[in-house]
């Protein structure tokens, strides 16, 4: 049957996309950390040295960064340097496919039981709010106010367009950074 | 939405109404459990509430082997790990835990120690820990309002790090709840309306926060019709058992719905102002319900007006028009803490509580912001967000 052999496909494609999207959020997550002062706000009630990850169950697609200090985030890849602290995990890679392709907000993830923490929840509250920041950055503003629970109203045009652009450049070089042996 | 998921679960016995305690021995011989252990408060015990639980399971030949009865207001880590010594050294093999949040989470907590073994109960602490089911353990709850006996939840502080360790797992649901109207009857009236509000709090914010779902929905709905229609006559008349019963079923479905859609801001402000300033649970429940809906107002609108039904009844539903019922359903609640104020003070106003300064609104703020219940919250809350809902329920 061709649903067998177009399904696998499918299902490649889904995780490759989950893949390379924790990549592009990785990277972005230590952009937005260095240009914005909200997420600086936010993650500097992080411990030092936090560990956050998110991640697909069960041995699925991640993403660590570091809090390094002072609002700071280091992507680290897929590959902690120790145990991680705290841990958003999805429950399946669908579930994970419907958040990162904004299909679902992070909130209304975490809603639907999509997805689990590991760790203190008050950290989770803070990354969520971060990750939404995020994405209001990365994304047309049309596909964020679907992503997010509300766009924020302090973030306007200029600042947006500047602000996504001065990421996009930093993902960019930061992915040339690690292509380059 | 078509398009929604939602999961419900809810395994609970619940075992309620006229001579319901007397269902404990044979509830208990079901599971094979001979030698229960009693795990409560000195309030409870004081207030005789221990008699009749007791006289049940001797009257059918069940002994109570032992009765643990110092659990305070914060439970401990110590305390925890006394009363598995003394389960153990009584070779128990069953919890009943009598009492409000405090002496329930304990239960839960000492469940996990001797059921999985060890002193150490922050070994387990966080989501999905534990694996097996855990023995035989029935809830009596005391007052009508945490909804404890229906949540997988327990909260038990740790005080050599001075932190409150959380612990998440279906296995610490108990095999049954006993709703029987003795056990709330002598239930002084301030804590009667505060305890009753939380219900209200948690029914309400299961309806109109981000997790709802057609199942708790009806919970929560059954819920609120069930406080409103009783919570007054209960507070002019404090030994009407049926009221009693009405308002403790009410708690229970409440709890069922807001376990499994979970709760917002009025919880997240509700818990840093416990925290901050000391004040009973219930108290701040009833204290931020209406401003945190009004905050909400335009993001709720629609489920919110139609809670209306449930408090004010089918007249004034349909004679209110749909696009004013939002506002009719927070006035609603609005003319249930004036009444509740005239019968017991209980405070509608943080000035009102007189334990609050005006100072110590931006920490409360900070520490909602950092909530779990705040990520339910149908509006996505900023700190000045939080700020200014304070600042509405301060005087
Ligand atoms: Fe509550």
């Amino acid at each position: 049957m061709l649903l067998k052999r177009i399904q696998p496909m499918a299902f490649q494609a889904r995780r490759l996309y989950v893949d390379i999207m924790f990549q592009v959020m990785g990277r972005a997550l230590q952009a937005v950390s260095e240009v914005d002062e909200t997420v600086q706000n936010e993650a500097r009630a992080l411990p030092q040295g936090l560990l956050f990850e998110m991640m697909v169950m069960p041995e699925g697609p991640r993403l660590i960064v570091e809090h390094i200090g002072d609002g700071h985030f280091h992507y680290h890849g897929q590959s902690a340097p120790r145990p991680v602290d705290l841990s958003i995990q999805f429950k399946h890679i669908a579930h994970a496919f419907l958040v990162l392709s904004f299909q679902e907000k992070t909130s209304e993830a975490f809603a639907n039981d999509r997805m689990l923490v590991d760790g203190d929840v008050s950290y989770a509250v803070r990354m969520t709010r971060v990750l939404n920041r995020l994405e209001t950055f990365i994304l047309p503003k049309l596909i964020a106010k679907r992503a997010v629970k509300e766009y924020p109203a302090n973030l306007h045009l200029p600042e947006k367009l500047i602000s996504a652009a001065r990421i996009y450049l930093k993902v960019a070089t930061n992915f040339v950074e690690t292509v380059r042996p | 939405m078509s398009q929604k998921y939602y999961e419900f679960f809810c395994p609970v016995k619940v075992i309620a109404g006229k001579a319901a305690l007397e269902h404990i021995p044979y509830e208990l011989t079901g599971l094979a459990a001979k030698r229960p252990m009693i795990v409560t408060d000195k309030g409870v015990r004081a207030a005789g509430l221990l008699d009749p639980v007791i006289a049940a399971c001797e009257e059918s030949g069940l002994e109570i082997v032992s009765i643990y009865d110092d659990v305070p207001p914060d439970s401990s880590t110590s305390v925890v790990r006394d009363i598995a010594g003394i389960y153990r050294q009584e070779k128990c093999d069953a919890i009943i835990a009598v009492g409000g949040g405090s002496a329930i989470d304990t239960g839960k907590a000492v469940n996990i120690l001797v059921s999985e073994g060890g002193d150490d109960i922050a070994k387990y602490s966080g989501a999905g820990i534990l694996k097996h089911p855990l023995k035989p353990f029935f809830v009596v709850p005391t007052t009508a309002g945490t909804g404890s006996e229906v949540t997988a939840v327990a909260v038990i502080t740790d005080e050599k790090k001075g932190v409150k360790l959380p612990f998440t797992s279906s296995f610490l649901l108990p095999n049954a709840a006993i709703i029987d109207p003795r056990m709330t009857l002598t239930l002084p009236p301030h804590i009667t309306a505060a305890t009753a509000m939380d219900a209200m709090t948690h029914a309400t914010e299961a309806f109109t926060c981000m997790a709802k779902n057609p199942l708790s929905d009806a919970y929560a709905t059954a819920a609120i019709k069930k406080i409103s229609q009783s919570l007054l006559n209960v507070m002019d008349n404090p030994k009407d058992a049926q009221g009693r019963l009405e308002l403790a079923q009410a708690s229970t479905m409440a709890g069922i719905a807001f376990s499994n859609s979970m709760v917002g801001l009025v919880h997240s402000l509700g818990h840093a102002t416990g925290a901050i300033c000391h004040l009973p649970h219930g108290l701040c429940m009833s204290l931020y319900l209406p401003y945190v809906l009004e905050y909400n107002l335009e993001s709720i609108r629609e489920p919110l007006g139609e809670l209306l039904l449930y408090l004010e009844g089918p007249e004034v539903y349909s004679a209110t028009p749909a696009a004013r019922r939002a506002e009719a359903t927070i006035s609603a609640l609005r003319k249930l803490r004036d009444q509740l104020y005239k019968r017991c003070q209980l405070p509608r106003t943080l000035k009102e509580t007189g334990k609050v300064q005006e100072s110590q609104l931006d920490h409360i703020a900070e520490m909602a912001l950092d909530d779990g219940s705040i990520m339910f919250n149908p509006k996505e809350v900023t700190l000045e967000d939080a700020r200014s809902v304070l600042r509405r329920a301060w005087a």
